[in-house]
Formats: structure tokens, C-alpha cells, sequence
């Protein structure tokens, strides 16, 4: 399915394999008697932004779960740099500059800015903590991301979804991670949340790294993608270029798209 | 349409009742001359009658996903109180009276437990647990200690025969509990209150969607399970017609043993009646085998004859708990090991070289968070300066109670309370809670639980008194081998907490009889004293240790210091130091903390939070170990009941001190100054305090304990509701006492 040395309205910057930051093949997964994937194909270059959309259960974060490693696929490939891997857990993912952004953020509430973007790997002065680098750092990483957050000492409890999520990205940027995979990101958020959420996609973009934006939502999708995929009962229906389709199309490959009928943006 | 499936029983109660078949025979085998009675038979179904009919209410409590552990403080306590209220020495009242006494009483106890848990939002395991050592206390202190009887007047009323053999030969107990099952089976699996109930223990959120009332479904339970134990102490009642403070002692262990081994989850959700009566009878069955004994034959040398003695080979008193809570520990971990991690399956396969089947899929990240609520106090807190940023500490309330009960104190019995005795005493009470405390804090912090600190306490003490004194080991190794005794209690916790992933407070309350069922057993329930005098100085004034070294001065400061300072106190200072610099200087602290805040967010920033866990119950069972080996050479002796009520002492002294019950909260100077308020507050209870017209007046030792119960279910409470909720505030602002506050946050 995948034929990547195809011309292509994306051929420009993507002419080989070796272009593919994560390259996903054939991924199969259940959960006992349920599929949950079936032959799965997934891939995303450096400095993308890819909305992976589809109904409930059609196994879009299951795949990405297979890729952290939170889940263990059955069969099929994932290669990272043209690498192949096997993750056991999202730890080993990470450590090869994959992220992930949970719905419910996965942060500590009861310790403060500093502490949670930190969390795991506070900063150490031989035996003890380094609070004053610690507190640096976080406030650096902050100020990078252009989100303002009013102190690195609040504890995030008392912070409003949007401002938690802004904390959880500058905990994944603070990795200097390769890939960021963001589930649900503004199914909890405001208009205005939304809106400064997009703006930092962009400046991750800037700094190229790939995101994977895994929603509901098409408007943000094509406010800020560059490509969507469209999943349905795992399997893969569709794929277009924000620049070649419309929501309309899209929703209509939700609702309708057969695996038979699945495009891929190469082979339009 | 097929056929309904069978909601009474199923293939879980027949095996039941194999098992309970086969240690029948079992026990027969081993003492026929029990055993093999028809006497002996029925005396088994009139003991279990009882266990059975509370067993029923537990099934309720379990299934809707809560624990009970006050029902066997409440039979106790209704016995008590039907005795006091019917007997010709004390109110000689009637029948009727006595039993509508005993019921409000039940009812009570039930609706308490039910609002704490629900509306107060305690923990149910903390709710009910103090509720066990209130009913206790109170037990102890309406009976005075003393027995209660009234066989004669009983003569003349017939409702005694319920607790008595009928024409047909057994016991009218075993007809109250087939009836009681009876209903209770078809409650629970025909009737609305019963779908009501698996639903809540089911998932609680989609049941409150669904309109149920949960909160109702719940103290529903709490009053089923309180009645069901008041009928069982009134049953008691009928039979012994005469009372002791040991009635009910332990039951809540044979009863919650009972509904887990008959096929309920202690998850919630799933449990059936029968299975639990059936459960009850297996528990008697067992405990009556463990309790009689095995008889054998001694061979006794007198002089150059040999004799042959018949004898029984009978377990100590207080050993019996040991078995019944590693019954609850296996009975537990039935369901997650053997049926859902396909335990058996899986060692056929690597016997027969089979492909072992894989584990089910345990999504190893995605464990269930845990929420805290301090947000918006410490949001607060960040705006505040000098003496209100004081008071929004956590640990606030416990500096300003330690300061303010020595005030009071001191205002009591100016003329002895300053002095230099007095202040070594509290200094004493305070090192042992202050110890405990130390530990508990990293447990609690995690948002875990250690119910056996205590037991803990007592088996290492037993441990180092059983070495020395009946080995007579050297001390040095005694101390050893009863400090990696006491640990080796914190490595199983901290084993079945995280390989097994029971509850903490279910791995713990297991160990909480294990081990003081352990300690007892290896000094066959007595008491032992007379250890070498240079391990005693580990609990003397540091002047003595001196001494003993040839190095203590004669005067001057440092003399007056030694005098005055215990070697033990100077041992918890210097852990608390360094547990205290761990807590709040090192990444190890972040990571307590963190786990405990959201265990699903540690874990997936790559904290071990199974280690961080596992290591504070290990920390906090060597702290526990200490504690005992200081006790007994402080006490220059070992008491069975050593540490007994000290894990209530100790859970308060870290709410107290600024620990949440939740986790994600606590430090070692909070808990430390919460350990003085509950030492100063034993103190104040034990004081002296002479009236103004010359008489003096002493609280009894048994209301103590009520207090010190009341003392955690208020500290509990506050942290709920004032540090986390701030409902002072929310009344205020609801009042219109006060504009509601800015919103912290703009979006």
C-alpha cells in the first residue's frame, strides 16, 4: 500500500523511506476475541503535524499505544528512523524522542510547575535536589514554549485544564522529544485554550518536531495539519492532505470509508 | 429463550463444599474423639450460625465495594450492653426493652459507619477500623473488665430458647441463620436493593448516573451488616447468658475471611450469599481444627520409668489469628492469581512443555489514578505572608494543637507538669508513636496504608525477647534476628502490595494478625522478662549508657542533658533527621510524593512507583521493628499486647500532621509534632486533675482508647474537610458572608 517513491503532490520532501521518522507496517492487535487493528499502516515525517481521525473504537489510540509501547502489537513492524523496535513500555519510547500527551494530562497535582515537568528526573546536586536548576530549567522551557504559566511554584491542582495541558507539553518538550503524540488534546479545553494550543503546535513545528494529533475535533485539525488518516474499526480507510481535502470529505470517509476504497495521499 | 442462570450458587460454593467435606474428615482423622461426635457436628453449625448470620451483612458491604471491620466489636458491644441492660446486678430491665436497646445500638453503629464513609467521604477501611477500637474500648470500659451474668433471671423468659437446643436436637441458632441466609441470598440476587448493590460495587459513577443513590445504597449496607452482628450478639446472648469484654474479639478477621473465600471480590461487584454462609462454615471448621488441637502421646522420664502421658497438641492462645489472616491474604489473591492470571493453566503448561499461555494483558501503565484534592488550599497558601502563610501549612494544625495541649497541661497541674519527670515521660510516649510515625509518613505519602505497624511492633519485640530469654541467644544477634523478623513483615506487605497488587490496606490488615499472632505463638502468650541488663540500656536515660561505658561525667551540663535524654529518644531523632532530609531534600522524596500524588503520572515519567512503594513498607516495617526492640528493653520485658491501638496512634499522628489519607502529602516535622499531640493528649487523659473542693479525679484507662479513636476520625475528617475542601470558606461564601473569591485561573 505504501509506495513511497511514487510522484506525489508531497514527493518533494518525501522521495524515500528514509524520510519517515516513524514508519508503522501491517499492525495487527486484539484484545481476546476483539480486533482491535488489522493491518494498520502508519507514517509520519519529521516537522509534520498528522490528525489521525475516526468514529469511537476505531483503534486510533490503540495504535498509538502500540507505538509508545503501552501496548504490545501482535504482528507488523514499527520502525523509527528506518530502525526497527520492539518497546516494551513507553520508556524505551521515549528514550528514542517519542512522546506521548495523555487526555487527563498525567500530571501530580499536588506538586507544583517545576516539580511536575521534572517528574522523574529532578534535577540532583550530588544526593539532593538541585531545586534552584530545577526551578531554572522549568521556568526556561516555559518561555520557550511561549505559554505563560504564572509561577513554576503553583501547584498544578489549582492550574485550569488549559494551563495543566501547558504543563504537560512543556514536560514532553523538555525531553527534546522527536515525535509528539497528542490524545484528545482539546476535548477538555476552552475556545481560547484551544486557540493558544494550536499557536504551540505551530512553534514545535518550527522547531520540527512531528505531532500526531489523535481527535474528534476537524476543525482544529485543519487549522493547524498537515495531513489526516482516517481509521475505522481498525483498519486503515483513507488518508488526504489538509490542502487537497475538505472536512465534508473527510467526514464522509468516517462515516463511509470501506479499507477497499482507502487511498493513500502517494497513490492519489 | 434459555434458561436463567442459577444466581444463588455455582460451581464456586459446590467446590466450598468438597473442601469443607474434606477437612471434616481431616479433622476426624486427627482427633476422633472430637470430631467424630454428632455433638461436635452441631456445636460446629451452632458456632458458625453465628459467624454465618454476620457473614450475610458482610456480603453486602463487600459487594458494594466497602469494608466493615467493626462487627465484631459491635456483637461484642451489643452483647455488653444486653447484659448491662437485662441483668438483675446492673438495670435489670426487661426483654423487650434490652433487645430495642441493642437494636438502636446496632443501628447506630451502622448509620455512623455508613455517613462516615459516604457523605464525610472516609475511607471505609479507616472509618470502620476506628469504629472497631471505639466499640472495643467501650466494651472494655461499660464492662469494667468484669463478667456479666443473668442465668437465673433468664429462667423466666422463653425467648431464650432461641439459643438453645430444640426437641429435634440441634441448636434454634442454626434455624435463625438458614433463615437469615435465606432472605439475605434472595435480597441480595432477586430484589432491587440487590442490583442496587452490585452496581454500586459494580462501577459507582455509572450507577449514580443511572439514578441510583449510591450514598444510600451504601449505609444501606452498613446498617444490614450492623444489624445482621446485632442479632448475632443477641443470639450469643440467648446461649451464654452471661458476658466478658472478649466477646467478638478478632471476629471482623473470620467474617471478612468467610464472604472472600465463599466467592466475593474485595474489589466490589461480586459476591453471593450462600457462598459466603458456606465460607463461614469452612472458616469455623478450620478454626475449630486449628483451636482443639491434635492429641498425642509425651513420654515423661520419672526417675528410671518411663511413662507414656496423653496429651494435646494444642497451638498458644493468640497464635490461631496468624492462620485466619494468611486465610484472608490467600483467600484475596485467589481471584487476581489463580483465575484471572490463569495461575493453574499456566503451570500445567510449563510442566507438560507446552507453550506457557501468555498473562493477561495488564496494561502496565494504565492503573487507576488517584485523585488529591489539595489544590486549592496550596493555590491560597501561595499568596499569603508571615503568619497566614503559617497557618496554610499542612502541618499547621499539629504545631499549634502540640503547643496549645501543653498549654492546657500546664494550666491543669502547673505544679507537675513542667517538671523534669514529667517531661521524660511524654518524651518517652513520644518516641514510641514517633517512630511508627516516621515510617508511616513515606506510606501514607505514597497513598498507600501499613495497618500492621503495631503487630509489626509486638512480633519483633517477641522475636528479641524469644531469643534471649527462651534461646538465651547473645543479645546482639537477638536484636538482629528480630529487627530482619520485623522487616521480613514489611517485605511480604510490600510484596503482596505490589507483585500481587492487593490493596495496601488488605495486605496490611492480614499482616496485622500475622504477625501478632507470630509474636504470641513464639512466646506461647506469656509474658517474658529478665533480659541481659546492657541490652535494657537500649531503652534507659543515655546517663546509664554512660555509665555502663565508664564514661560519664559526675556533674555540669552534659550530665544533666544525659539524665534527662533517653538513648531511644536520641536513636528516633537521628532516623527522623535523615527520613526528614530523604522526604524533602531528594529526588527519593519527590518520587514518594509523586507516586502518591498520581501513581499513573509517576509511572509513566518512568518512576518505579512499585518499588517506591514497596520500599516505604519495608522502611516503614523497620521502623516498627525498632519500636519493639526498644519496647521490650524499655519495659525490661515483653507483653503480648505490646503495641496494641499504636496503628491508630499512629495513622493520627501523620493526618495530623499534615499527611493526606489520599497520599500525595506528608512530612517527617508534621508528623513528628503530630506524634507529640497524641502523646500530649494521652497524657492530659491520664493526668490527675484535682477539683477546686479537694477531690481528684482520673479518667479510666479504657475510655482512652474511645478518645484516641475519636481523635483519628476527627483528624481524618478535618483533612478531608478543611485542608482539601476548605468548608469553612465554601459555607462562608454560600452564606454571603463573603464575596466568592477571584478565580484563580482565567480560562
Amino acid at each position: 500500500m505504501i509506495n513511497p517513491g511514487s510522484s506525489s503532490s508531497i514527493a518533494e520532501t518525501a522521495n524515500s523511506s528514509s524520510d519517515y521518522i516513524i514508519e508503522m507496517r501491517s499492525i495487527s492487535k486484539a484484545f481476546g476475541a476483539v480486533r482491535a487493528l488489522h493491518n494498520v499502516n502508519f507514517n509520519l515525517r519529521p516537522g509534520e503535524i498528522l490528525g489521525l481521525v475516526g468514529d469511537n473504537s476505531a483503534g486510533k489510540s490503540t495504535l498509538m499505544k502500540c507505538l509508545t509501547g503501552a501496548y504490545q502489537r501482535d504482528d507488523g513492524d514499527v520502525l523509527v528512523e528506518n530502525q526497527s523496535t520492539d518497546f516494551s513500555n513507553p520508556h524505551e519510547s521515549r528514550d528514542r524522542g517519542i512522546e506521548m500527551i495523555y487526555q487527563d494530562f498525567a500530571l501530580c497535582g499536588n506538586m507544583d510547575v517545576g516539580q511536575n515537568i521534572f517528574l522523574g528526573r529532578w534535577p540532583r546536586k550530588g544526593f539532593f535536589l538541585n531545586r534552584r536548576k530545577m526551578y531554572e530549567d522549568a521556568y526556561a522551557v516555559l518561555q520557550r514554549l511561549k505559554v505563560d504559566v504564572n509561577s513554576v511554584y503553583q501547584k498544578v491542582e489549582s492550574l485550569s485544564g488549559g494551563r495543566q495541558q501547558s504543563v504537560a507539553i512543556a514536560r514532553a518538550i523538555s525531553f527534546e522529544p522527536k515525535v509528539v503524540i497528542l490524545d484528545e488534546p482539546t476535548a477538555n479545553l476552552s475556545v481560547m485554550a484551544t486557540e493558544r494550543l494550536l499557536e504551540t503546535m505551530l512553534e514545535l513545528k518550527k522547531h520540527n518536531v512531528a505531532q500526531v494529533i489523535i481527535s474528534h475535533r476537524l476543525t482544529d485539525i485543519f487549522q493547524v495539519g498537515d495531513r489526516v488518516m482516517v481509521l475505522k474499526r481498525g483498519e486503515n480507510v483513507g488518508e488526504r492532505l489538509v490542502a487537497d481535502t475538505t472536512e465534508h470529505e473527510i467526514l464522509g470517509i468516517i462515516v463511509s470509508g470501506t479499507p477497499e476504497n482507502a487511498q493513500n495521499v502517494e497513490t492519489v | 429463550m434459555d434458561r436463567q442462570p442459577n444466581s444463588f450458587w455455582g460451581g464456586w460454593e459446590i467446590g466450598l463444599v468438597v473442601l469443607m467435606v474434606l477437612l471434616y474428615i481431616g479433622g476426624v482423622m486427627l482427633n476422633p474423639r472430637f470430631f467424630g461426635s454428632a455433638d461436635a457436628f452441631l456445636a460446629i453449625l451452632r458456632d458458625a450460625a453465628r459467624f454465618g448470620t454476620m457473614a450475610v451483612g458482610m456480603s453486602f458491604v463487600i459487594v458494594n465495594k466497602d469494608l466493615d471491620l467493626s462487627v465484631g466489636s459491635t456483637y461484642g458491644l451489643v452483647a455488653i450492653v444486653f447484659s448491662m441492660v437485662f441483668s438483675p446486678t446492673v438495670y435489670d430491665l426487661g426483654v423487650v426493652p434490652a433487645i430495642a436497646i441493642c437494636v438502636a445500638v446496632g443501628m447506630g453503629i451502622g448509620l455512623i459507619n455508613g455517613v462516615l464513609v459516604t457523605y464525610l467521604q472516609v475511607p471505609s477501611f479507616i472509618a470502620t477500623l476506628t469504629m472497631l477500637f471505639i466499640g472495643r474500648g467501650m466494651v472494655l470500659a461499660l464492662s469494667g473488665g468484669k463478667t456479666i451474668g443473668y442465668d437465673i433471671k433468664a429462667k423466666n423468659y422463653d425467648i431464650f430458647s432461641i439459643g438453645e437446643t430444640n426437641a429435634l436436637g440441634f441448636n434454634n441458632q442454626i434455624l435463625i441463620f438458614i433463615a437469615v441466609a435465606a432472605i439475605g441470598a434472595i435480597v441480595l440476587a432477586r430484589t432491587r436493593w440487590g442490583y442496587e448493590t452490585f452496581a454500586t460495587g459494580g462501577n459507582a459513577l455509572a450507577a449514580d448516573y443511572a439514578g441510583i443513590s449510591t450514598k444510600k445504597v451504601r449505609i444501606r449496607a452498613y446498617m444490614i451488616s450492623a444489624l445482621c452482628a446485632t442479632l448475632a450478639g443477641l443470639m450469643a446472648m440467648a446461649q451464654d447468658k452471661t458476658v466478658t469484654s472478649q466477646y467478638g474479639l478478632g471476629y471482623e478477621l473470620i467474617i471478612i475471611a468467610s464472604v472472600i473465600v465463599g466467592g466475593a471480590s474485595i474489589l466490589g461487584g461480586r459476591g453471593r450469599v450462600i457462598g459466603s454462609c458456606l465460607g463461614a462454615v469452612l472458616i469455623v471448621v478450620i478454626d475449630k481444627v486449628l483451636r482443639e488441637g491434635v492429641p498425642i502421646q509425651r513420654v515423661i522420664k520419672i526417675g528410671d520409668t518411663e511413662m507414656v502421658v496423653n496429651a494435646m497438641a494444642q497451638l498458644p492462645p493468640g497464635a490461631v489469628p496468624a492462620f485466619l489472616g494468611m486465610i484472608l491474604l490467600f483467600a484475596v489473591l485467589i481471584e487476581p492469581v489463580l483465575i484471572r492470571g490463569k495461575l493453574l493453566e499456566r503451570i500445567r503448561a510449563r510442566l507438560t512443555g507446552k507453550p506457557v499461555p501468555p498473562a493477561p494483558d495488564i496494561d502496565s501503565v494504565a492503573i487507576e489514578g488517584t485523585q488529591t484534592y489539595g489544590s486549592r488550599a496550596s493555590a491560597r497558601a501561595m499568596r499569603v505572608k508571615g503568619l497566614a502563610s503559617f497557618v496554610h501549612r499542612r502541618d499547621a494544625a499539629a504545631i499549634i494543637l502540640m503547643v496549645g495541649l501543653w498549654t492546657v497541661g500546664f494550666w491543669l497541674r502547673p505544679d507537675f507538669w513542667g517538671s523534669l519527670d514529667n517531661s521524660f515521660n511524654l518524651m518517652l510516649a513520644f518516641t514510641e508513636v514517633g517512630f511508627l510515625s516516621i515510617g508511616l509518613t513515606f506510606v501514607i505519602a505514597n497513598g498507600d496504608i501499613d495497618l500492621s505497624v503495631g503487630a509489626v511492633l509486638a512480633l519483633s519485640g517477641a522475636t528479641a525477647a524469644f531469643f534471649m530469654k527462651t534461646l538465651g541467644a547473645d543479645p546482639l544477634l537477638a536484636v538482629t534476628i528480630a529487627f530482619f523478623a520485623g522487616t521480613l513483615a514489611g517485605v511480604v506487605n510490600g510484596v503482596l502490595v505490589t507483585r500481587f497488587a492487593l490493596p495496601a490496606f488488605v495486605a496490611t490488615l492480614g499482616m496485622f494478625y500475622m504477625a501478632r499472632g507470630l509474636g504470641a505463638w513464639m512466646v506461647a502468650g506469656r509474658q517474658l522478662s529478665g533480659f541481659p541488663e546492657e541490652f535494657n540500656l537500649v531503652g534507659r536515660k543515655v546517663i546509664e549508657l554512660l555509665r555502663y561505658l565508664g564514661i560519664a561525667p559526675e556533674s555540669g551540663l552534659i550530665h544533666d542533658i544525659a539524665a534527662a535524654v533517653s538513648v531511644q529518644s536520641l536513636i528516633m531523632f537521628a532516623i527522623a533527621i535523615a527520613a526528614g532530609i530523604v522526604l524533602g531534600f531528594t529526588p527519593i522524596g519527590q518520587m514518594v510524593l509523586a507516586t502518591g500524588g498520581s501513581r499513573r503520572a509517576a509511572d509513566y515519567s518512568g518512576i518505579n512507583t512499585n518499588r517506591v512503594r514497596f520500599r516505604a513498607l519495608v522502611f516503614s516495617a523497620m521502623c516498627a521493628s525498632l519500636a519493639g526492640i526498644i519496647y521490650i528493653a524499655f519495659f525490661r520485658s515483653f507483653n503480648p499486647q505490646a503495641g496494641q491501638l499504636r496503628e491508630l496512634d499512629a495513622i493520627a499522628a501523620v493526618i495530623i500532621g499534615g499527611g493526606s489519607i489520599f497520599g500525595g502529602y506528608g512530612s517527617i516535622l508534621g508528623s513528628l509534632a503530630g506524634a507529640a499531640v497524641i502523646a500530649l493528649i494521652r497524657a492530659l487523659l491520664s493526668l490527675q486533675i484535682f477539683l477546686s473542693d479537694g477531690s481528684s479525679f482520673v479518667m479510666p484507662q479504657h475510655w482512652v482508647s474511645v478518645f484516641i479513636g475519636l481523635i483519628l476520625i476527627a483528624a481524618v475528617l478535618g483533612d478531608i474537610w478543611f485542608r482539601q475542601n476548605r468548608i469553612l470558606s465554601v459555607m462562608a461564601t454560600r452564606l454571603g458572608l463573603k464575596r466568592a473569591g477571584p478565580e484563580i485561573d482565567d480560562d
